[in-house]
């Protein structure tokens, strides 16, 4: 026997809620919460009364204006001293601050967003309650409804709270910072700016920054590379080395390498830059063995650039490679043995069951995370802030050194002298679509290759 | 013609456990072996050593007559299937099938025609392009053996090849396996744990317990004449009751003489007897050798399988193709062939030894 499927209102269309429905059902599309308190659904018609009578007098009073004022970020651009006919005075009007007319602006429009999912609601509520009068069905009473919030409709009740939290501190400030990719926010106007088009994103593409953010983005592409490919492979070789037969006492050498990767990354990051500086303890081991006559620039402004690279590139090795170890000891130690064995009786040798057998079921396990490592190292703010700060200085980049990755070069242009606030922007964006590109390009790969 | 031989072979693990104690067997080219024993008993211990992943303690490894004791696994004409199949996930059929080809540097025109072979034999022509894990347990089962066999070995040793598959399709492939052997002509060493699988497929089975062998032979010899009890038990059910002989080709249990075929034993030595339980016919109470009563029934499909007590408490297992009522007294008739006398601890050198004897005492008379 089949249980006969429970009963499903038909839908109605608007247009039938409209010319069919009682004056509080026409009245809802015009006075929100109307339909429910007519209904006996008190809470729910209140809340939607309140909000549209709050909502209409915010946007009467300050909403159009804030709305206005965000067309052009204020209306005076600069100090200037103005004669007040009325008091027949002069009197200095300080410009209008862009930033906040910005954030309010966005914060304006996100609510009436809001408004307009709050009338949709209560449209929708209206319609299902038109469905279940027009069909003799009980409608829900007030408590009903509200012990609903608690029981069926859990879910939504407590995703208010997250979804707020990712408004307010994701979506706003997120949406606000692309803004600024739009304006001329910057040294010359640090308080009031205008919009400004894609002019901010010619000068990082073609303009005055185009001579640094090329270069600095193939340096961050190949850097993202070398520091992922690096410690993936020496990681892999390592732990297969600490578990290969003839190693005795295992566990204490994975030990030690697990001690420096629990070292916090700043502390080991700012020892290195130490242990490197020109007069550091490198440079004075090497010269007490006489391996070299005078000190080596690793790392600071006067080192070559390609020395600098080398030298970040292998530091990173050190402070990733314990890390990968300990992923791929793992994978190594969960391979099947008889695989390797199955390997042995066709002739096999070490390097070749490494290459083939071994190697490419951990890159296969690892691909993904391999991926995630790739976006980290593009953004890799700590290893080049901390060792080098960027340097060596390079005199054709426009705020960043030889070492300094996109990231870097971002920071500087907020905090360092430049200043130019969209320019970052700018960035932050680029940087973001090709961080979006390259993992979904990986990842359909990676899928591909699974799927065969 | 004798194509491996393990002479005195035992083998002590790191720990200090002694998983193997002086193994002695002879392998037969072209032969289908078995290796049949409990989980622990050294099977795959032994399978080890003659494929060289393992070093025997003491002893020897010959094949064709030589000393490979210390020879490399790569360099042995022998192949292995492992439990698990040990595919490559990371590569599609052809490249597994392929790999030691590849390894062994063989032009691709010459490794080509051998995969498409190798996977004839297997009936898996067509699959060369799927991926590991598009394949079912069958179809990865016959992979590896594809894999193995391409590498043209002349023993093909299969550890628990068969454990991981359903009933029915383990049952297929044991015929498969057979009807593979017999094409190549080449040896096969087959280890498992499940009797019916061994005496079904075997030319001839090594029973092992505690890394010893405790009986090798023909399926036949091994079902119809058990050494001792721990074969009598794990080769099948049977009706294991302690006796006496009484003097040659008579003997005492269950409180009744009876004639049977065995001889050379010392008259009242104690002795197990072996009654399986297909040789126990049901009879009228007055006909049968015996009188029990029946007390449970099962009905399995081609048989029914039942239990019952004698006047003396010793329980007797009948398989019988027609049912009895439950609680009948009936009888229980059988030859003096289908009994088989055990003497306690007597090893198959010795087994062997007194029939030889007794056998040759007959035919003198
Ligand atoms: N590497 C090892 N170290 C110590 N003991 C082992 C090792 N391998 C197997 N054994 C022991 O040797 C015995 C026989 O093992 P094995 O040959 O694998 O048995 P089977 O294949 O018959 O189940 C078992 O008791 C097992 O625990
Ligand atoms: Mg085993």
């Amino acid at each position: 026997m089949f249980l006969k499927k429970k009963h499903v209102a038909p839908k109605a269309t608007y247009r039938e809620v409209w010319s069919k429905g009682d004056i509080a059902t026409k009245l809802s599309f015009f006075i929100m919460g109307s339909n429910a308190l007519a209904n006996k659904q008190w809470v729910k018609g209140l809340a939607l009364l309140i909000s549209e009578i709050v909502f209409i007098v915010w946007f009467i009073f300050s909403g159009i204006s804030t709305l206005g004022i965000l067309a052009t970020l204020g209306p005076i651009k600069s100090k200037k001293v103005v004669y007040d006919a009325a008091q027949g005075v002069y009197i200095t009007k300080q410009p209008s601050n862009s930033v906040l007319i910005l954030l309010f602006g966005v914060l304006a429009i996100i609510l009436c967003i809001a408004m307009i999912y709050l009338y949709i609601v209560n449209l929708r509520s209206t319609r299902h309650n038109y469905i279940l009068k027009r069909d003799g069905e009980h409608i829900p009473t007030n408590v009903q409804e509200l012990k609903s919030l608690l029981d069926t409709r859990l879910h939504a009740t407590l995703m208010v709270i997250p979804l707020l939290g990712i408004l307010f501190f994701t979506v706003l400030p997120t949406v606000f910072m692309i803004s600024m990719a739009f304006t001329n926010y910057d040294r010359q106007h640090p308080i009031a700016f205008s919009w400004t088009g894609f002019q901010a994103f010619g000068n990082v593409l073609s303009g005055d920054l185009a001579g640094t953010f090329f270069p600095v983005l193939g340096w961050t592409l190949i850097w993202a590379v070398a520091a992922t490919a690096t410690t993936f492979f020496f990681g892999v070789l390592l732990a297969m080395l600490i578990e290969s037969k003839g190693i005795k006492y295992k566990a204490f050498w994975r030990t030690v390498f697990v001690i420096i990767w629990a070292v916090p990354q700043f502390v080991s990051l700012l020892m290195m830059a130490q242990f490197l500086d020109y007069q550091g303890a490198l440079n004075n081991i090497l010269m007490n063995l006489h391996w070299i006559s005078s000190p080596i620039h690793f790392i600071d402004n006067q080192a070559s650039p390609l020395v600098a690279r080398i030298t970040v590139i292998l530091v990173n090795m050190w402070i990733g490679i314990p890390v990968s170890m300990l992923v791929s000891t793992a994978i190594i130690q969960n391979l099947p043995e008889d695989q390797i064995e199955a390997a042995k009786i066709d002739g096999a040798n070490a390097v070749q069951i490494f290459r083939s057998i071994t190697f490419p079921q951990i890159l296969f396990v690892m691909a993904p995370s391999l991926i995630q490592q790739f976006i980290g190292n593009i953004n890799n703010f700590n290893v080049i802030f901390l060792l080098t700060g960027g340097a060596p200085m390079n005199s054709k980049y426009n705020g960043a050194g030889s070492t300094d990755l996109l990231v870097t070069w971002l920071y500087n242009l907020t905090f360092g002298q430049e200043q130019r606030y969209n320019a970052s922007a700018v960035l932050g964006i680029l940087i973001f679509i090709i961080s979006a590109v390259v993992s979904l390009i990986a990842y359909r790969h990676t899928n591909a290759y699974k799927e065969g | 013609m004798d194509i491996i031989k393990l002479k005195h072979i035992t083998k002590q693990y790191d720990d200090g456990f002694v998983a193997l104690k002086n193994i002695n067997l002879t392998i037969e080219s072209g032969k289908f072996y078995s290796l049949l024993g409990p989980s622990g008993s050294g099977k795959s211990t032994i399978l080890r050593i003659i494929a060289g992943f393992s070093q025997p303690s003491s002893g020897q490894v010959f094949f064709d007559g030589k000393d490979i004791t210390d020879l490399d696994a790569a360099k042995r004409h022998i192949n292995t299937v492992f439990q698990n199949y040990a595919l490559f996930p990371h590569l599609n059929v052809f490249e597994n099938v392929a790999f030691g080809l590849k390894i062994k540097k063989q032009p691709m025109d010459k490794i080509k025609p051998a995969v498409k072979e190798a996977l004839h034999m297997v009936r898996l022509d067509g699959y060369a392009n799927r991926e590991i894990s598009e394949l079912s347990g069958g179809q990865q089962q016959r992979v590896a053996i594809a894999r193995a066999i391409v590498n043209e070995p002349k023993v093909l040793l299969l550890d628990e090849s068969l454990s991981a598959l359903d009933k029915r399709l383990r049952k297929d492939m044991q015929f498969e396996l057979r009807a593979i052997q017999k094409k190549l002509g080449i040896t096969f060493i087959f280890v498992t744990h499940d009797q019916e699988e061994a005496l079904s497929m075997s030319d001839e089975i090594f029973v092992l317990n505690d890394g010893m062998i405790q009986q090798s032979g023909s399926p036949v010899a091994i079902y119809d004449e058990p050494v001792n009890d721990f074969v009598a038990r794990f080769i099948g059910d049977s009706n294991i009751l302690s006796g006496r002989m009484i003097k040659d080709y008579e003997v005492e249990f269950a409180n009744n003489k009876f004639k049977c075929a065995d001889g050379g034993i010392k008259p009242n030595e104690k002795v197990e007897v072996v009654i399986r339980p297909e040789d126990l016919d049901i009879v009228a109470p007055e006909k049968g050798n015996i009188v029990v009563t029946a007390q449970t029934q099962l009905f399995l499909g081609d048989h029914f399988e039942i239990k019952a007590v004698d006047a003396n408490e010793n329980e007797w297992l009948i398989h019988s193709t027609n049912g009895v009522k439950l609680g009948e007294r009936v009888g229980l008739f059988f030859d003096p062939e289908d009994i088989h006398v055990m003497r306690l601890n007597e090893s198959q050198e010795d087994f062997d030894a007194r029939i030889e004897k007794y056998e040759g005492d007959e035919n003198e008379n």
